[in-house]
């Protein structure tokens, strides 16, 4: 939670700098594994191409997913990321690609396990849509995203798998003049 | 938009190629028609049901583990501990070991290629009965990973509701989820594979299937996303039934995270946590360590301890 709310402030930090600010949560599903829900907020640098490029943080749990009130396993993803929209600002409809870095975190559940891997450095490429409403200060942000891992088998966490999809819906709470 | 076609073109050409793609097989494999499992044609070397089919009061004695190998393995996967058991207590030892051959394993290319993953739990569910109706009472269940699986899908599909209860439920590297990142989207790719070619050596060619048909492929996968969900809501082993997981710290084929979600879904019908032991390895099947050297491995000390230590453990609960 710490790591959480450090996340948070640095990103807030650094947001004052933006121009636009969107702000909303994400429904994700990892192909073959959980659901994992969470936050997600992405923003635009005024003095490097406001119209297309942006940075972003999310973070989805399975606390607020497939573990809520199972026996799923507990994890916690933080992820940054660095995109592009492609296409003018004005079309409501844009292709968008992405490249995402972070941390995955599954619960410990007992010191049997302590031997077990249960974290794990992201790095994943992302491709997806973007779809702005012409009357509303909301976006959807639909992606498709592959991690891509370099350790050997057996080193990082079984319930961390590559390909997952997600749905961001987002609210602007800054815009630029 | 002529690049476009052109894309399309060639992918639906690659595509419809490789659909039709056949294993190049061989009469010098598992996947073949000559080359069978022998408890196919010899079932009374590995039965217990077939080796005493009327079995005296002496033998219904005797504790039996039935021993369920793993997806495209073979009875081979568990004779070592036959092997240990026999130099142990040659036949005056309190348990014998039943070698089951999955089904749909053992035999050819096709017929694996045909079954489900249902079908791979039926064998062990057939010789369980078939003890119990020979008149044992004192039965229990190991299996490494697939095939522990199947014990897990023994217990949360009810199987045992309407017989006896096993007294032990070993689980070895048991699968729930993969090490193997790209298993999960086999759905997505394996259309455009077909089968996936092992790189076993030619040493193990009769032990293994070498071509995995894509089909079987998410058949593994439906069980282990079947396993898992059940976990999720909750298992509850049968009254008298004890569970002890091992699993290989670093597991490069049956993630040890499955050794965690088992722990977390799967209780004693007490209520009591089951008992788990996390190896210090990173070789799947720890149990077996026979042909390693043909798969690039050194058999080290650490590994023959770990074996010992497992089969000890099992063979103390066998009373």
């Amino acid at each position: 939670m710490q790591n959480t709310i450090l996340a948070l402030l640095c990103f807030f930090g650094v947001s004052l700098s933006g121009q636009n600010l969107d702000l909303g949560v994400r429904i994700q599903k990892t192909h073959g594994m959980y659901w994992e829900n969470g936050i997600t907020a992405q923003y635009t640098l005024r003095n490097f191409k406001p119209d297309n490029f942006y940075v972003g943080f999310s973070y989805v749990t399975s606390r607020l997913g497939t573990a809520l009130g199972t026996n799923a396993l507990k994890q916690d993803n933080y992820i940054a990321s660095a995109g592009w929209n492609f296409g003018k600002e004005v079309k409501p409809f844009r292709v968008h690609a992405r490249l995402n870095f972070g941390y995955f975190y599954a619960e410990q559940v007992s010191d049997i396990f302590k031997d077990v891997p249960n974290t794990a450095f992201l790095f994943s490429p992302e491709i997806g849509f973007k779809y702005t409403f012409s009357q509303l200060p909301i976006s959807l942000n639909l992606g498709s995203v592959y991690y891509l891992f370099t350790g050997e088998n057996g080193e990082s966490p079984g319930t961390l798998q590559p390909l997952y999809y997600h749905l961001d819906i987002t609210y602007q709470i800054l815009k630029k003049k | 938009m002529t690049t476009l076609l052109k894309s399309l073109t060639l992918f639906s050409l690659l595509l419809f190629a490789s659909c039709e793609k056949n294993p190049p097989i061989t009469d010098g494999l598992l996947d073949g028609n000559v080359i069978f499992d022998p408890a196919v044609n010899n079932p009374e070397g590995y039965y217990i049901s077939a080796k005493y089919p009327n079995p005296t009061p002496q033998d219904l004695e005797k504790h039996i583990i039935i021993a369920i190998h793993g997806y495209t393995a073979s009875t081979f996967e568990w004779q070592e501990f036959v092997d240990w058991t026999d130099a142990a207590y040659g036949d005056t030892g309190p348990y014998r070991v039943s070698q089951i051959l999955m089904g749909a394993h053992g035999t050819t290319y096709e017929a694996f290629k045909a079954s489900k993953w249902q079908d791979w739990a039926e064998s062990a569910k057939v010789e369980y009965q078939k003890l119990v109706d020979l008149g044992y009472t004192k039965i229990s269940l190991v299996g490494s990973s697939t095939g522990a699986t199947v014990c897990l899908e023994m217990i949360h599909s009810g199987f045992f509701n309407s017989t006896i209860a096993p007294q032990n439920v070993f689980i070895v590297d048991g699968i729930i989820v993969s090490s193997i990142k790209t298993q999960s989207i086999a759905n997505i790719v394996g259309p455009m594979l077909v089968y996936v070619e092992s790189n076993q050596a030619a040493e193990q060619d009769s032990f293994w299937y070498r071509f995995r048909p894509q089909e079987t492929v998410r058949e593994l996968n439906k069980m282990m996303k079947e396993g898992r969900k059940e976990l999720e809501s909750s298992i509850i082993a049968p009254e008298g039934t004890r569970v002890k997981v091992y699993h290989s710290a670093n597991d490069p084929t049956a993630s040890s995270t499955s050794a965690v979600l088992i722990y977390k879904g799967l209780k004693h019908a007490d209520g009591s946590n089951i008992d788990v032991q996390i190896m210090e390895s990173d070789i799947h099947v720890f149990t077996r360590l026979a042909l390693r050297e043909f798969e690039g491995l050194t058999v080290t000390q650490k590994q023959r301890d770990n074996q010992k230590s497992c089969f000890q453990d099992m063979a103390s609960k066998l009373n």
